[in-house]
C-alpha cells in the first residue's frame, strides 16, 4: 500500500504528497501532460527538444542545475510519446530549493538563443548516438510508421528526422511552452519525511501565483482498427537478420491492457517463456527472442522481436513463430503457468516500489490515468486474470490482420 | 509579490546515519554479510566467486559464468529456469576482471526454496554439450553485434593499452576463441574457481535466521581458503591509439591512466577533483563540451577501483567531425585545473553536491549494503565516510590544484578513439 494525500491549487495544479519516514531524501516530480504524440507532423522531436530547454534557465533563475547541486540535489527528465516527466532528488532539508526551481520554470523559461542553439546540437548528437550509430538503432524509426497509419505514434520521440530539430525556431519553442507548460496541464508529486501541512504551505507559497493556463484539448487522428497484414523489409549493415512483429493492443486504461501484458510475458519475457523455449532452445532458429508491450496511453503495440540464427531464413522463423502463437490462442494456460507469470510480476513490483523515485513517478503517472490510487489497485487487476481471459485476448490480437512485420536483412 | 530571485536558505549535510550489516565468518577469509533492516518483502542474495577473467588463460571465465544454470545430470536448464521463475525469482550473473557474481532477487517467502535450486544448479552443473553449443552460438552473435559499436571498440582498446604490461588484465576474448574452447576447460575452471572459490555472500532482506543458517551451511561447501593475489600496480601505454570503424557518425573517446584505490592517501582529494572535472552534470567537461559546444550527448569521468589498485577514465561519444576539437578541449580543461584555482562558489557547490550524493548512496538497505561493501573491500569500515565528510568540508582550492598537477598530465595518459577517420 502506497499512501498519499491529494490537494488541488486554485490554478488547477494537482498535487500529490507521499510521506516516507525512512529516508533523508526527498523527490519532487513534475509530470506534464504533453508528449511526442502532441507534435505537429512537420515539427517532430519537439517535446523532447523542449525537455532539454527546460534545463536552460527560467525567467528568474538563469541556471537551473547549479542551485540544485548546491543544495545537494540532482535532476533528470524523460520524454515519451505520451508525457514529459521531470524529477529532482534532494536532501529533504532542502526541499524548498527544488520547489522554487520547479515553480519558476513552470512560470516561464529564459528562452535564450544560446540555449536553443546548444540543445539543438546536443539532441542531434543524441539522435546519432542512440539511433544512427548503433546496429539495429533505427528500427523504431521504421517500425512506427509501418504499424501506425495516421496516429502520431507513427513517429518516435526523438523525431522523424534530424532536419525537424535543425529547423526549430525560437517562436515555435515559445508557443509550445505557452500551450503545454502550465498548472492546468501538470501533476506535481512530492515524497519524503514531511508533514502534509508543511508541504501544502510550501507548494502554495511557490506555485499559487502561476497563471493556470488552459489545459489544451487533445484531438488526435484516430487510428482505425487494422484489417490487413503489413510487412516491410529493410537492409542494414548488421551481423544477422532480425524480425519485429508488432500487434495492435488496447489502450492503457483498458482492463485488457493488463491481460495483454501477461500474454506478452507468457510469450517472451524470460527463459521460461514459450517463444524462448520453442524458437531458441528447442528449434535453435534464433539467437535471441523477446516479447513486450510498448505501454502507451493510446492503443499500443505488443512486440515480438529477435535475431535469426545463421542459415535460418525468415520463412522458417515465421512458420514456427505462428505455431507458438496459435498454440497460445487455442489452448488455455495452465494455472501453474499463470501463477508463474503472476509471481514474477509481484516480485518485480515489490522491488520497484522500494525506490522513492519510482513510487513518486508512478503516483504522478497513475494520477494522469485518472487516480493515483491505481498504483495500489493494479496488483489486484493482475491477480484477477484467469487463463480464459488470456485466451480470448490472444485470439483477438495475435492474428495476421492485426500484425505489422518489419524484417531487417543483413547485408 | 513573490521574490523568485533569492534562493531558499540551505541546510548543510554534516552527518549521515550508517547501518552496518551483521557479519558471519564462514571461515578465516570468507564472510556472509546480512542487512536485515528491510521493511518490505524483497530479498537480494549475492554470491561472489574468485572466478574473474584474470583467472582464466583460456578465456572461459565469461562462458562458465553464463553456463552455471545450464543444467545438471538430473535437471535441464529449462527445468531450472521454470522452477526459479515459478517462485518469481530473477537471476543476474556477471563477470569482471577480479570477481564473478551471481545475484538472486525474490520475495522473502520464497528465499529458502530459491537458494536450494541455485545451490544445486551451480554445484552440479554438468556442462551438457548441447547447452554449451547453444551458448557459444549466442555469444558469438552478441560479440558480432557488440563489435559494431564504437563504445565497445573503444573500451576494448582502452583496456588493452591501459593494462599494457599485465596480460591477465589486458587480454580479451576474440571471435576465434569461441571455436577453440573445450568443455574440459569449463569443468576445470568451474571446479577450481566456483566450487572452491566463494569469497563473499551478501543478503539484503528481512529473512528468517533459519534461512540464514541454511545459507551459511550450503555456502560452506564452496569456500575459498586462500588469500588471493591481485594486480597492485601497472603501467599503461601512453599516447593516442585509434581504432578504425567504417561508416560511423560518432567517435567514442576513452582517456585514462593507472591510479589507486581508497587506501591511497590521495584518493579522497582525487575523487573531489575529478568530480569537478567531469563527474556531475555541471562539471568542467559537461559545461564545456556538451552545454557550451554541443559536441556530445554526454561526457564524464570516474574512478574505477579494484582490490589492490584502480584507474581513472574520461569517456564520451562525439560527432565524428568534433573529435580533434574535443580532445583539445579535454586537454585544455585538465590544464586549467593544474594552473588556475577553482573559485569559492564552484568549490562550495561541488562540496554540497558530493555530500548530497553520499546521502543518496546510503539511502535504503540495498544502497547501504553496497556502500558498506565498497569499504569492506579494502578492510575499512563506515568510519571511512566520516573521514570523507570531514575532508569534503576541509579541502581547499590549492589542494585541488596540487592533485591536478600530480595526476592530470596529458603525457601520462592513454588516449583511445574509435570511429571513422575519413571526413
Amino acid at each position: 500500500m502506497i499512501k498519499f494525500e491529494r490537494f488541488v491549487l486554485e490554478n488547477g495544479l494537482k498535487v500529490l504528497f507521499h510521506k516516507d519516514e525512512t529516508t533523508p531524501l526527498a523527490v519532487v516530480n513534475t509530470l506534464y501532460d504533453v508528449g511526442a504524440r502532441d507534435e505537429d507532423e512537420n515539427r517532430t522531436g519537439f517535446a523532447h527538444l523542449f525537455e532539454h530547454l527546460m534545463f536552460g534557465g527560467s525567467v528568474n533563475i538563469p541556471d537551473f542545475d547549479a542551485p540544485l547541486q548546491k543544495a545537494g540535489g540532482e535532476s533528470n527528465a524523460y520524454t515519451s510519446n505520451d508525457v514529459t516527466n521531470y524529477y529532482d532528488i534532494i536532501p529533504a532539508v532542502n526541499i524548498e530549493t527544488a520547489l522554487w526551481l520547479e515553480s519558476d520554470r513552470m512560470l516561464s523559461l529564459a528562452f535564450t538563443e544560446k540555449s536553443l542553439e546548444t540543445q539543438r546540437s546536443v539532441v542531434m548528437e543524441e539522435f546519432k548516438q542512440r539511433y544512427l550509430n548503433q546496429p539495429y538503432g533505427d528500427v523504431w524509426l521504421e517500425l512506427r510508421p509501418l504499424a501506425y497509419e495516421v496516429h502520431p505514434y507513427k513517429w518516435a520521440t526523438i523525431g522523424k528526422e534530424l532536419k525537424h530539430i535543425e529547423e526549430a525556431t525560437m517562436s515555435e519553442v515559445k508557443s509550445f511552452f505557452k500551450k503545454h507548460y502550465n498548472p492546468s496541464n501538470a501533476i506535481l508529486c512530492i515524497a519524503g519525511n514531511f508533514e502534509l501541512e508543511y508541504i501544502k504551505s510550501l507548494v502554495e507559497k511557490w506555485f499559487k501565483d502561476i497563471p493556470s493556463g488552459i489545459k489544451p484539448p487533445r484531438i488526435l487522428p484516430k487510428e482505425e482498427n487494422q484489417t490487413v497484414y503489413k510487412e516491410k523489409t529493410i537492409e542494414r549493415k548488421v551481423p544477422s537478420d532480425a524480425f519485429y512483429y508488432a500487434f495492435k493492443m488496447p489502450e492503457r486504461k483498458s482492463l485488457d491492457y493488463y491481460i495483454v501484458d501477461v500474454l506478452s510475458d507468457a510469450l517472451g519475457r524470460d527463459k521460461s517463456s514459450r517463444l524462448y523455449i520453442s524458437l531458441q532452445k528447442e528449434q535453435k532458429l534464433v539467437s535471441e527472442v523477446h516479447a513486450y508491450i510498448t505501454g502507451s496511453l493510446d492503443n499500443g503495440l505488443l512486440i515480438i522481436e529477435g535475431k535469426l540464427s545463421e542459415g535460418v531464413d525468415f520463412g522458417q522463423l515465421d512458420k514456427a513463430l505462428w505455431e507458438v502463437l496459435h498454440s497460445i490462442s487455442n489452448n488455455e494456460l495452465s494455472i501453474k503457468e499463470l501463477n508463474r507469470l503472476k509471481n514474477k510480476i509481484r516480485t518485480a513490483k515489490e522491488f520497484q516500489e522500494q525506490g522513492l523515485l519510482n513510487r513518486t513517478m508512478n503516483l504522478a503517472y497513475f494520477e494522469l490515468l485518472g487516480d493515483a490510487n491505481g498504483i495500489n489497485e493494479e496488483a489486484l487487476l493482475y491477480e484477477a486474470i484467469e487463463p480464459s481471459h488470456i485466451q480470448t485476448v490472444a485470439n483477438e490480437i495475435l492474428v495476421p490482420t492485426n500484425c505489422s512485420l518489419l524484417k531487417v536483412k543483413a547485408i | 509579490m513573490m521574490n523568485r530571485n533569492t534562493p531558499p536558505t540551505l541546510q548543510k549535510i554534516n552527518e549521515i546515519q550508517f547501518v552496518n550489516p551483521t557479519i558471519f565468518p564462514l571461515n578465516d577469509v570468507v564472510n556472509l554479510y546480512w542487512m536485515k533492516e528491510v521493511l518490505d518483502e524483497t530479498t537480494r542474495i549475492e554470491f561472489h566467486f574468485n572466478a574473474g577473467s584474470i583467472r582464466s588463460k583460456e578465456k572461459v571465465a565469461g562462458l562458465v559464468n553464463q553456463l552455471l544454470f545450464s543444467g545438471t545430470s538430473q535437471k535441464s536448464s529449462i527445468q531450472i529456469n521454470e522452477e526459479l521463475d515459478s517462485l518469481g525469482a530473477f537471476l543476474d550473473y556477471e563477470v569482471g576482471q577480479e570477481i564473478a557474481i551471481v545475484s538472486l532477487y525474490c520475495l522473502r517467502e520464497n528465499a529458502g526454496k530459491v537458494i536450494d535450486i541455485v545451490y544445486d544448479a551451480i554445484t552440479n552443473v554438468s556442462f551438457h554439450e548441447e547447452e554449451v553449443k547453444d551458448l557459444i552460438r549466442e555469444k558469438k552473435h552478441q560479440f558480432l553485434v557488440a563489435s559494431e559499436k564504437v563504445n565497445v571498440l573503444a573500451r576494448r582498446a582502452f583496456q588493452k593499452h591501459l593494462f599494457a604490461n599485465s596480460p591477465a588484465y589486458s587480454n580479451q576474448i576474440k571471435l576465434e576463441d569461441y571455436d577453440t574452447m573445450k568443455i574440459s576447460d569449463f569443468k576445470k575452471f568451474h571446479s577450481e574457481y566456483y566450487l572452491k572459490g566463494l569469497v563473499k555472500v551478501l543478503v539484503v532482506g528481512n529473512v528468517s535466521s533459519v534461512t540464514i543458517d541454511h545459507l551459511k551451511a550450503l555456502s560452506k561447501n564452496w569456500l575459498s581458503s586462500e588469500t588471493l593475489s591481485f594486480l597492485t600496480s601497472f603501467e599503461n601505454e601512453k599516447g593516442h591509439f585509434h581504432v578504425e570503424k567504417e561508416d560511423s557518425v560518432q567517435t567514442a573517446i576513452r582517456i585514462g591512466r593507472p591510479l589507486f584505490n581508497k587506501l591511497h592517501s590521495d584518493f579522497i582529494d582525487f575523487q573531489i577533483t575529478q568530480t569537478i572535472l567531469g563527474d556531475y552534470f555541471g562539471s568542467r567537461l559537461m559545461s564545456n563540451i556538451r552545454e557550451d559546444k554541443g559536441y556530445t550527448y554526454g561526457i564524464g569521468s570516474g574512478v574505477s577501483e579494484s582490490n589492490a589498485t584502480g584507474y581513472f577514465i574520461i569517456a564520451t561519444e562525439v560527432g565524428k567531425e568534433f573529435v580533434d576539437l574535443t580532445l583539445k578541449e579535454i586537454q585544455k580543461e585538465l590544464k586549467k585545473l593544474q594552473e588556475e584555482l577553482v573559485d569559492e562558489s564552484e568549490l562550495e557547490l561541488v562540496k554540497n553536491y558530493l555530500l548530497g550524493q553520499l546521502l543518496k548512496s546510503a539511502d535504503g538497505p540495498n544502497a547501504m549494503m553496497d556502500l558498506f561493501m565498497g569499504v569492506q573491500l579494502h578492510k575499512l569500515t563506515f568510519d571511512y565516510y566520516n573521514k570523507v565528510i570531514q575532508r569534503v568540508h576541509a579541502i581547499s582550492s590549492e589542494d585541488i590544484r596540487l592533485i591536478a598537477q600530480k595526476y592530470f598530465n596529458w603525457e601520462d595518459l592513454t588516449i583511445v578513439t574509435a570511429g571513422s577517420s575519413n571526413a
